[in-house]
């Protein structure tokens, strides 16, 4: 299906340029497609108005960080009863300090708020977005939480987010406590031998 | 003499009326309110301790359950929920985030550690969450809080 689905999209979006990734176990892996960032929206457009094999829903976006690129994954499906599929769409951003995407809010209203979570979290910028605001985190937020660089931040509205009051980061540490258990069987030795 | 009988009956007639008809605000965060509905409801039925009447606006209750996580876009609204009730209020920290932070202790970016680091708590209930035995044990205890409350000796008294 996969293999059908690329050849589909290679024919009908010109420059779409699509891959497909079809893993040796299925059942540990799924397989997926690999697009052309820029012709998002075109392949999203035929996706949903075509007639040989058409996806009449988009069930999840999702921004990954691989520290190199981000990866933006849609989740295409198609509800009917005698032949239903699913397809993850995967694209490639390479630019990391501002990474943007054409958003396919015009093709599936459904994305809406899912592309307004992943700019929430992972600074994934879409264009044309009817309403592009933060979603979980509060409007004047600074930096996208779920980037493998965030860097935590220490007051916010003038509440300490960890106070030193409160926070005892060595007892928690998984170091300290094996260290602990390791001083406890030695002495505990210790005192046999004696 | 005289005054200090008076009053003393005063404070625990007051005292006695506050502590048996606590009304609480209809306020749930994050799971713990679902235990907190749990107790309301007829299985353990907070109306026992006349605080079962759980009012949907600040202005009309006494005592604020902070029941879940509070983030840091929750805090402020918090805040302010708290200094919208009216006198006298007690707030009920329930489960360990509205303590200390919970599980979001040590990488949570978004979440207060603490909710007394806004409103002052009176008490503490722990649990993850806690079972509806002990949000009735917190009520009581803040209800032994409330009866041992003299309000108006240190108003009157310090001047008579």
């Amino acid at each position: 299906m996969l293999n059908q689905l690329v050849e589909l999209i290679n024919k009908n979006v010109p420059g779409a340029n699509a891959t497909a990734f079809i893993p040796e176990d299925t059942a540990k892996l799924d397989g997926s497609v690999t697009v052309e960032a820029a012709k998002i929206l075109d392949i999203a457009t035929w996706l949903r108005s075509n007639t040989e094999m058409p996806f009449n829903a988009l069930h999840v976006i999702s921004a990954v960080d691989y520290v190199e690129y981000f990866e933006v994954c849609y989740m295409f499906a198609h509800y009917d009863v005698e032949n239903p599929r699913e397809v993850i769409l995967k694209v490639k951003l390479t630019d990391r300090v501002d990474p943007r995407l054409d958003s396919i809010v015009s093709v599936y209203p459904a994305a809406n708020f899912q592309e307004r979570e992943a700019f929430d979290m992972m600074g994934v910028r879409f264009n044309n977005h009817p309403d592009p605001r933060r979603i979980l985190c509060p409007d004047d937020w600074v930096g996208f939480p779920l980037r493998k660089d965030y860097v935590y931040p220490k007051m916010y509205n003038g509440m300490e987010v960890f106070p030193d009051s409160k926070m005892n980061f060595e007892d928690r540490e998984f170091k300290a406590r094996q260290d602990l258990i390791n001083k406890a069987q030695k002495a505990a030795s210790v005192d046999e031998v004696q | 003499m005289q005054d200090g009988v008076v009053l003393t009956t005063l404070d625990d007639f007051l005292n006695w009326g506050r502590k048996n008809s606590l009304w609480p605000m209809t306020f749930g965060l994050a799971c713990c309110a679902i235990e907190m509905m749990a107790t309301g409801a007829s299985k353990y039925d907070l109306e026992r301790f006349g605080a079962g009447a759980f009012m949907a606006t600040p202005r009309r209750s006494d005592v604020m359950i902070v029941a879940g996580t509070v983030t840091l876009k929750m805090a402020t609204r918090v805040k302010t929920l708290y200094e919208q009730m009216a006198e006298p209020k007690y707030v009920i920290s329930m489960g360990s985030c509205a303590n200390k932070g919970g599980p979001y202790w040590q990488h949570g970016y978004h979440v207060l550690k603490g909710v007394d680091e806004v409103v002052p708590v009176d008490v503490y209930v722990p649990g993850c969450p806690p079972r509806p035995e002990s949000l009735i044990e917190g009520v009581m205890t803040l209800q032994k809080k409330i009866a041992n409350e003299r309000l108006l000796r240190n108003k009157c008294v310090k001047h008579a």
